[in-house]
């Protein structure tokens, strides 16, 4: 039964479910449906600019065009999508094409240069924050500060495998494995105990010099042969990434965050003990030989103190 | 008016809406908790106590499943029994074996599908994680569903359909065809748990987009509008505002809702086109959303005072406003340009919150404290405490949001800034350490949500506790309510 409403004066439908539910005979609110035909208006006008509808096997392309150029360098007109969006914008946006020019700069200018050029060390810092953030930091650590035991420190003065630019250029490359045997079964526990006094000693940390006698012909000997890759003099071997043992830099055994001698001669006892087995990955196939020169720049700019 | 007799314990099985109702409330409580647990690891890590089971990547879907199928879907099959049966004033078709099988099936399946997230069986497909086995279980489950629906409305004592059905019944139907057709998969063996899409590539991520999307399209707001013309009128004691309307926008929501769930893919390796005519569709689906909006707060003119007096209709008037936000943001975060700011930030995350929250759970709640009461033949234990617990969800639901806002917009802001010299300015994991005031602060939202939902679950075992104590009390009560 259609009613009037009391308090409206609108009437109903006339249907009633469940006792009293009902429903006005309303029309659409005018604003509601204008809006929506306004809605349906821009649709029109964008599938008018844009790609959008799809007809057989192709799709309406839109009047909207885009010119761009390919990789060949041959310029192109056609319709508006992602792809040549982006090919436009590195191709004549503005960051894109500042950093294009610095990136041409850096390519061109040696370390040296680099390093006296406040701009260009402006550029390697920004650039530099950004890959070693996204690539670097995850093990080496936000400051470069490394891991002892796990990842090199790359602000001592101390680099394994060379810190001359273009040693570190080849580490970032091709990578690196660093390598060293274990000796559990080669030494026992006092032959142990001997070599590590005697690695200690060699820092100038606190020893027992008799062990650490012995601990010196086992080095140089034929039962440890250690003087093969770490020399005669202890200082290490760049082409094996042999540490230098006698620059009272410590960077797998944690010595320096050691609190008593024994937790020290521990240290290194371990280090022998189960030897070294690490892996930097190769990074030529993701970063372009210039990206390589900016990251070595960074590095070497971070190492002399730079922020 | 005609039919007095409506609402009788005897005429309708309330049985099986009761073990639904109670089910909901349990996976709400389960399931919200796990999203808290989950919001916590976001914010301090270590809470994962590198036990592989509670990682984030295999609890998420525990929580979304929990709260969507568990939380929502139990709900929704309670209150569509409620009201299938109230306005068709016919009893629920199918026997009682047929209603414990829905039942049954339905949570063993989620319990099977969660313990395989912790143990990380998934199909990685979001919103559809579940294996094939689970898969056929629902589809079963789902076949019934769907039988016994339409026979109840077939056997009705009125000559209308009331809306609500149309969008119970647009729901079954669409999250069948959904449902199917996003988890048609090969097994590898009938005896492992691994199944391989039938789809690949392009194809497989816009099939799972068109369901994602659909998902949520009938899922969490077709079926939610037919509980919102049920409880709302109800409620409110007034006609529904607009008949037309309400035709109209029944109609325009579920044409356009099939076509937008490509905006979920936009700036990926898909064709142009298939982008534009999601955020296109996006934009169309604007105004037939907010026509549920319209027709459900403009029912309460001539009883505006409600708002200031009573406590449910607060959690259905504002469960309708955040419907009206978030499907007005939506649309906006459809379009490319704002979606390249916002896609994979906590933005979506917080958009698809305030329509959680904001929307399914609270007119899920209002109309529970409606529906309970009913259900037992009694009056809720406390009205204070539903008041109580609006005011903490509403508060949740506001943090929860605002957080996301900072988080999301900000990452978005942070990932492309560029500097003077044409480099990105920020690093990735500089963007997340910035993330974690608001991760903290949309923790402390849901620990206020789920705060709530504990009030409710104490308040809703006072009620029934009492009416089994004292039967007879509220036959008079629920007379003048009804």
């Amino acid at each position: 039964m259609i009613e009037k409403d009391p308090i409206t004066g609108v009437e109903t439908t006339g249907h009633v479910w469940d006792d009293n539910i009902q429903e006005f005979h309303n029309p659409l609110p005018r604003w509601w449906l204008w809006t929506f035909y306004a809605t349906v208006v821009f649709a029109i006008i964008y599938w008018v600019i844009y790609p959008s509808w799809p007809v057989g096997s192709t799709f309406i392309k839109g009047i909207n065009t885009i010119t761009y150029q390919t990789d060949a360098g041959e310029e192109v007109t056609s319709h508006w999508n992602t792809r040549a969006l982006l090919a436009r914008d590195m191709q004549t946006g503005k960051s894109a094409m500042a950093q294009k020019a610095y990136l041409n700069e850096i390519a061109a200018t040696s370390y040296d240069d680099i390093a006296k050029d406040a701009d260009k060390l402006a550029f390697v810092e920004s650039y530099g924050n950004g890959v070693f953030g996204e690539y670097c930091a995850a093990c080496h650590q936000s400051g470069a500060g490394g891991v002892v035991g796990e990842y090199p420190n790359l602000i001592d003065d101390d680099w394994l495998w060379g810190g001359a630019p273009h040693e570190i250029e080849t580490t970032l490359k091709i990578g690196r494995i660093g390598f060293m045997p274990a000796y559990e079964e080669t030494f026992n526990d006092a032959q142990l105990t001997q070599v590590a006094n005697y690695v200690l000693s060699m820092s100038g940390e606190k020893s027992d010099p008799a062990l650490a006698a012995a601990g010196e012909e086992i080095f140089h000997g034929q039962t440890g042969g250690c003087h093969y890759c770490h020399t005669n003099e202890g200082t290490g071997l760049k082409s094996q990434g042999a540490a230098n043992l006698t620059d009272k830099i410590w960077t797998i055994a944690d010595v320096r965050g050691a609190e008593t001698d024994e937790q020290r001669l521990e240290r290194v006892k371990s280090v022998i003990h189960n030897g070294v087995n690490r892996v930097m990955p190769a990074w030529s196939s993701r970063l372009s030989d210039t990206e390589i020169k900016v990251l070595t720049a960074y590095l070497l700019n971070k190492r002399a103190g730079g922020q | 008016m005609a039919h007095s007799s409506a609402g009788s314990v005897e005429q309708y099985n309330y049985d099986i809406v009761k073990k639904f109702a109670i089910a909901s409330l349990i996976w709400g409580i389960a399931g919200m908790f796990t999203g808290v647990w989950l919001a916590s690891e976001l914010a301090w890590p270590f809470l994962n106590f590198d036990i592989a089971q509670i990682t984030f990547g295999r609890l998420r879907p525990v929580h979304t499943s929990g709260v969507i199928f568990g939380f929502g879907g139990n709900a929704l099959f309670a209150t569509s029994f409620y009201v299938v049966q109230r306005t068709c004033q016919a009893r629920l078709a199918g026997s009682r074996n047929a209603h414990y099988f829905m039942f049954y099936g339905w949570n063993g399946a989620l319990i099977i599908a969660g313990i395989g997230y912790m143990m990380g069986i998934t199909q990685a497909r979001e919103y559809a994680e579940p294996e094939w086995y689970v898969d056929i279980m629902i589809t079963l489950v789902w076949l019934v569903y769907f039988w016994v629906f339409v026979t109840t409305i077939t056997r009705r004592n009125q000559p209308h359909i009331y809306v609500a059905n149309w969008f119970y019944m647009a729901f079954i139907l669409a999250t069948a065809i959904l449902h199917i057709f996003n988890n048609l998969a090969v097994p590898v063996s009938f005896t492992g748990a691994k199944s391989y899409s039938l789809f690949a590539g392009a194809q497989d991520a816009m099939t799972q987009w068109w369901y994602g999307h659909n998902a949520v399209g009938f899922f969490l707001t077709a079926a939610f509008l037919g509980m919102m013309y049920y409880f709302v009128p109800k409620q409110a004691g007034r006609p529904v505002y607009s008949y037309r309307l309400s035709i109209v926008h029944f109609w325009a929501l579920g044409f356009m809702y099939m076509w937008v769930g490509t905006h979920h893919l936009h700036w990926t390796a898909i064709p142009d086109w298939t982008s534009s005519l999601a955020a296109v569709f996006s934009i169309l689906l604007l105004m037939p959303s907010w026509g549920g909006m319209i027709n459900g707060i403009m029912t309460l003119s001539g009883a505006w005072d409600k708002l200031r007096t009573d406590p449910i209709m607060m959690f259905m008037i504002t469960a309708l406003s955040f419907y009206g936000m978030s499907t007005f943001e939506g649309p906006m975060m459809a379009l490319k340009e704002v979606n390249a700011l916002s896609h994979y930030t906590d933005w979506t995350v917080g958009h698809v919150h305030s329509g959680a929250l904001g929307w399914v759970a609270l007119i899920t709640i209002g109309s529970f404290y409606h529906m309970i009461p009913k259900l037992w033949n009694t009056e809720l234990y406390s009205m204070r405490l539903v008041k109580l617990h609006f005011f903490v969800a509403t508060l949740g639901i506001i943090l929860y949001i605002t957080a996301m806002w900072s988080s999301g917009i900000g990452q978005g802001m942070m990932l492309r800034e560029f500097d003077e010299y044409g480099n990105l300015a920020n690093t990735f994991i500089s963007t997340v350490t910035f993330m974690h005031a608001p991760l903290v602060a949309r923790a402390i939202g849901g620990m206020f949500f789920v705060s709530g939902m504990l009030l409710m679950a104490f308040n809703i075992y006072m009620t029934i506790r009492n009416a089994k104590r004292e039967p007879a009390v509220g036959s008079v009560a629920q007379t003048v309510n009804a």
